[in-house]
């Protein structure tokens, strides 16, 4: 019996059976089912909170959503996130890896120090810097006060321009790891004799910099682009921690997890979920065939 | 290549930047959890203790009190609930990876199969899912199948999710070694499964580090899907725990410090553990 499965088992169409069926039963089971599942309760009117009354709603879902006013307005707040985040995360990646792309004693500790905000669960990271943002006793203010730049303690999450703004920073101080390490390994696949031969040929520094270093993370630069969109856009956790449901914070992820989880409107969740999900999925199509695209060449 | 003395200072200066940036957060945090709550919360703050204690984290691990957020339960049964549940659910997953990961990455790159093409855009085409309709609907699923509140819930879940990425770098990883040595090992009577462990397995060992690390990364640090899923101290993970941490009307930061740096110690270690494997493992995941 034994020796009769392992020769079963033992013919490439079998073998790759046996293996990639359990795979497909979750994935089926534990992401596109329920995904249709969410579908179909975006056409209907479900609240958790009143199960006796689910109904068929058709698109009514889908308009509430569009002309709901606390909706727009994260949209409008998201996408001033994005930009803010990606050109501020980008930059600095960018500054970090050229760093860390120079000799120097204790490079791989730096490049290990750098990782950090990256793996720190983003919530906790959430925690962690409302803390020092704390309006009592935060060190952001024990530091601008004793540098003498304000002269009273502030309570920056109160007031909603910061508070949006340090949210974006949040991100970036978590997320930049990430891009600089994909930077870094472009930066240092550049033989360096590339650098030596422009510098023989009289390119200043500002010269090799523009058509040695940036032309050569042309095409990672437009990867990250996508994936810091992508990520900024998606960022829930950090928020969640930082300022909750406040207002001034509130973006499609959270207001979507609000009016789902909060409310128990599963209906308009879905509804949401989907109407944000479609926005994802573009740009994620943009980064898959862009990685492709690098692959193939 | 030498440098002249400006660029020397400037390249100096930004070294400490970045050492600033990075590090100095998560310092103050383990100065935070360190000071007495008279220190804590003092104005302007006390950058060094002047009397250190480790009460806070005696606090959080063992007697659990001063405390009033929760619900009524004491920070340290919160926090060593979560942190035992975040260790099974991280580890398991994991184990999970580890043992699916080179079988998937070995049946896409070496055998050819009917249908290869078609499961192979299945798995990755989660990537494309977005996560609150996946959510929405898990919901319901789970709270039919009797998976709410389980650590087997998430399990399933955080393990799912991670296929598309392990198929992928594990494919790759497969296919940039050389299959001479399998092809021996067919020729002196082996079955695929026996080449593959015997023989493939050692070869692509670092990028199996590389897939699980990031695995156990990404569990430990999952917080939306959990907070959505469970719901009591059976099966909640350190950082839906944590954020309980905060009460209504009143948080107590030493607390919250010590458990900050406690919850941070597993991936800190990693990350200087395993530097190597983590930055091969992001640069793959990113661009194929």
């Amino acid at each position: 019996m034994k020796k009769n499965l392992s020769v079963w088992l033992d013919n490439k169409q079998h073998l790759a059976f046996t293996i990639i069926i359990p795979a497909v039963i979750l994935l089926i089971a534990f992401a596109y089912y329920p995904a249709f599942q969410s579908l179909r309760f975006s056409f209907l009117k479900y609240n958790i909170k009143q199960l006796s009354r689910v109904r068929f709603y058709g698109l009514k879902n889908y308009i509430n959503v569009i002309n709901d006013p606390v909706f727009l307005f994260s949209v409008v707040r998201v996408l001033y996130f994005m930009v803010i985040a990606t050109s501020a995360v980008l930059l600095i990646a960018l500054a970090i890896s050229m760093v860390l792309n120079q000799k120097f004693p204790g490079r791989s500790i730096l490049r290990a120090v750098i990782i950090i905000p990256w793996a720190i669960p983003p919530v906790v990271n959430g925690q962690l810097w409302k803390w020092i943002f704390n309006g009592d006793y935060g060190a952001l203010n024990g530091l601008l006060f004793q540098l003498g730049i304000i002269k009273h303690y502030q309570f920056w999450l109160k007031q909603p321009f910061i508070a949006l703004n340090f949210a974006v920073f949040l991100f970036v101080w978590r997320y930049t790891p990430f891009i600089a390490i994909l930077f870094l390994g472009v930066l240092q696949s550049i033989p360096e004799q590339l650098y030596e031969a422009a510098r023989v040929d009289g390119a200043g520094a500002v010269m090799r910099f523009y058509h040695i270093t940036l032309a050569s993370l042309r095409k990672i630069g437009g990867i990250a682009v996508i994936l810091t969109l992508i990520a900024s856009f998606s960022v829930f956790d950090g928020i969640y921690a930082l300022t909750g449901f406040d207002e001034a914070t509130k973006t499609p992820m959270i207001y979507n997890y609000e009016v789902t989880f909060d409310m128990g409107r599963f209906g308009k969740g879905s509804a949401m979920a989907y109407l944000v999900g479609l926005f994802l999925m573009l740009l994620t199509f943009v980064y898959i065939r862009m990685s492709f695209k690098k692959e193939s060449e | 290549m030498r440098r002249s003395l400006s660029s020397g200072i400037f390249l100096t200066v930004m070294i400490f930047l970045i050492l600033f940036w990075s590090a100095a957060p998560p310092l103050w945090i383990a100065i935070s959890s360190i000071s007495t709550r008279t220190e804590l919360y003092s104005r302007p703050p006390h950058w060094i203790p002047r009397h250190p204690t480790l009460d806070a984290y005696k606090n959080v691990l063992i007697k659990g009190e001063g405390f009033r957020g929760g619900g009524g339960v004491s920070a340290s049964r919160l926090f060593r609930k979560g942190i035992l549940n975040s260790i099974i659910i991280s580890v398991i997953t994991t184990a999970l990876v580890m043992f699916f990961a080179p079988l998937l990455g070995y049946a896409f790159s070496r055998l050819q199969f009917k249908g290869h093409d078609i499961f192979f855009y299945l798995i990755i085409g989660i990537i494309a899912l977005p996560g609150w309709p996946v959510l929405i609907g898990l919901f319901s699923e789970f709270s039919a199948l009797k998976l709410l509140d389980t650590k087997t819930g998430l399990i399933l879940l955080s393990f799912t999710f991670r296929l598309p990425f392990e198929t992928w770098f594990m494919k790759g990883y497969f296919e940039a070694i050389p299959s001479e040595v399998e092809d021996a090992a067919r020729i002196d009577g082996c079955t695929y499964i026996e080449a593959l462990f015997r023989v493939s397995l050692q070869m692509v060992m670092p990028g199996l580090i590389a897939v699980s690390i990031i695995s156990f990364l990404s569990t430990w640090n999952m917080f939306a899907a959990p907070l959505v899923l469970t719901y009591t101290l059976k099966s909640k993970p350190l950082t839906v725990t944590m954020t309980e941490f905060i009460g209504q009307y009143f948080v107590n930061w030493d607390l919250m410090s010590a458990a900050t740096i406690i919850a941070i110690i597993p991936p800190v270690v990693i990350v200087i553990f395993f530097q190597k494997y983590i930055i091969r493992g992001l640069s793959a995941g990113a661009i194929k």
